[in-house]
């Protein structure tokens, strides 16, 4: 008896492994929640990119409230050189002052194109980080914000936390190579920041490079901007076209 | 000894039914993931077969771009009208341009920012893209041009198909004078060509203001998006 028992021991304990590897449920069922986990991230990346999409698509058309309506409760909104504002209902007061009521006007032009987007979600999978380009084409010309953006996923549903959009180029219908706003006028906007701007730089013809949430892809190493790089020039009175200024070596 | 092997023996003949219901389980649970798979396998194709849309647009490659239709497909750009079918279709084509590239023209509809919603079956989808436009015909200078399309696809015999493509054209400007002092109208429908339908929803392009209807709800919110019109004084919409 003592033999058979330990013969069917045997039996059970080699027969284990191979049961685990083929139908074993608990380890299929691990297998099967890394792959959910998968599916969820791939799903994940096309919320976000949908997300900043119909952000530019709401800009187009002056939907103020309805792109208000993207951002967390307590998120941030900060937009070329104007500050910080804190909070959903401030980041319509934003708009609203920015740009004024809700609803497009006859003979206005604001198209805001979001394009080239890097998406990366966070492994915890309820926050996420996003690159995205707009490309503006507006009465007053052309313009181009950069977006470093924060996500976050609250009751399964991904929202705007952090909005960041330091400005690259902005000019005239007359083109770049005539005409550019070079610095961000935080003057020229009446409703006043909760927050100063977390930077302060100059648009074209100087350059400021917006910090990658990403490291290079390939090489996996984060690029690091130098000193120089948080405006290139002295002093916004210097600068035009004719006259860029005193270069920082 | 014996006590203990009765016991063990118990739980082996208690185990299986359990691992019959794990097994049931496990495969519904594969059969879910396998379909959200396709799902975003559908999404990425839906994407690729407005991007070659776009490719042939590009160089007026009409038999190309009609052949991406469904048999009972629909055209509908501006305010042209609409047409059915992938023949008819291809006729209205050449009211844009004649059929292929020609020297000094440029005709490129870019097919950028997609919002693709596949339907939960995986049979038909919905997508917005914005439609930016780069054109020029040889001595009349070049123009801008911006639009939104919403369009409708469909999944036949495994293969994704155009099922109704919508070009909301926003407005078309002379390159060199820019949106404050150009503004060139929409072409209306053809006599020559004429339309199977008129316009699904007459609109004005730039300076006119007009929000083309958006697919989706808003992300959100969930919320659909019933946005009411601006206002048009030529029109007469209040």
């Amino acid at each position: 008896m003592k033999r058979l028992l330990t013969l069917s021991a045997l039996c059970l304990v080699l027969a284990a492994p191979a049961a685990r590897a083929a139908d074993d449920p608990k380890d299929l069922t691990a297998q099967l929640d890394a792959l959910d986990k998968r599916i969820t991230r791939l799903e994940d990346s096309n919320a976000v990119e949908k997300l900043q999409k119909s952000y530019g698509y709401f800009v187009d058309k002056a939907q103020w409230t309805e792109l208000s309506k993207l951002f967390a409760k307590d998120a941030t909104l900060e937009i070329g050189g104007r500050g910080v504002f804190l909070g959903q209902d401030h980041v319509l007061d934003y708009m609203h002052g920015a740009f004024g009521t809700d609803g497009i006007k006859e003979g206005q032009i604001i198209n805001h194109m979001q394009f080239q987007p890097i998406v990366d979600i966070d492994p915890d999978g309820v926050h996420a980080k996003q690159r995205m380009r707009a490309f503006v084409m507006s009465n007053g010309g052309w313009g181009l914000p950069m977006y470093e953006n924060e996500y976050v996923k609250e009751n399964g549903v991904w929202k705007i936390k952090l909005l960041h959009g330091p400005f690259t180029m902005y000019t005239s219908w007359d083109g770049w190579a005539k005409s550019a706003t070079p610095n961000t006028r935080p003057e020229s906007f009446g409703e006043p920041p909760d927050l100063p701007p977390t930077v302060v730089y100059l648009t074209y013809p100087s350059y400021y490079i917006v910090p990658f949430h990403y490291p290079n892809p390939v090489t996996g190493k984060p690029w690091r901007p130098g000193t120089q790089q948080a405006g290139a020039y002295a002093s916004p009175s210097q600068v035009s076209l004719e006259n860029p200024g005193p270069r920082k070596p | 000894m014996m006590r203990k092997l009765a016991i063990l023996a118990a739980a082996l003949a208690l185990a299986t039914p359990a691992a019959a219901q794990d097994a049931a389980a496990v495969k519904a649970r594969v059969e879910a993931l396998r379909a959200r798979v396709e799902l975003l396998k559908d999404h990425d194709k839906i994407e690729n077969l407005q991007a070659a849309y776009g490719f042939y647009f590009d160089k007026s490659l009409w038999s190309e771009v009609a052949d991406l239709f469904a048999d009972d497909g629909s055209f509908e750009y501006g305010q042209m009208g609409v047409y059915v079918g992938k023949a008819h279709i291809k006729r209205g084509l050449t009211l844009i341009s004649k059929e292929g590239p020609e020297f000094g023209k440029l005709n490129n509809h870019m097919q950028l920012q997609s919002i693709i919603d596949v339907a939960p079956d995986g049979k038909t989808a919905k997508a917005r893209f914005r439609g930016m436009m780069q054109l020029s015909r040889a001595n009349e200078g070049g123009q801008w041009g911006d639009g939104v399309y919403e369009n409708d696809y469909v999944k036949q015999n495994g293969v994704w198909k155009i099922a109704r493509l919508h070009f909301y054209v926003d407005g078309v400007t002379d390159y060199d004078l820019g949106w404050t002092k150009s503004a060139i109208p929409l072409a209306g429908q053809s006599a020559a060509i004429p339309p199977d339908k008129p316009p699904t929803e007459v609109y004005r392009g730039y300076p006119g203001a007009y929000i083309p209807p958006y697919h989706y709800p808003h992300p959100v919110t969930g919320q659909p998006l019933n946005i009411p019109q601006p206002a048009d004084s030529v029109l007469g919409r209040k």
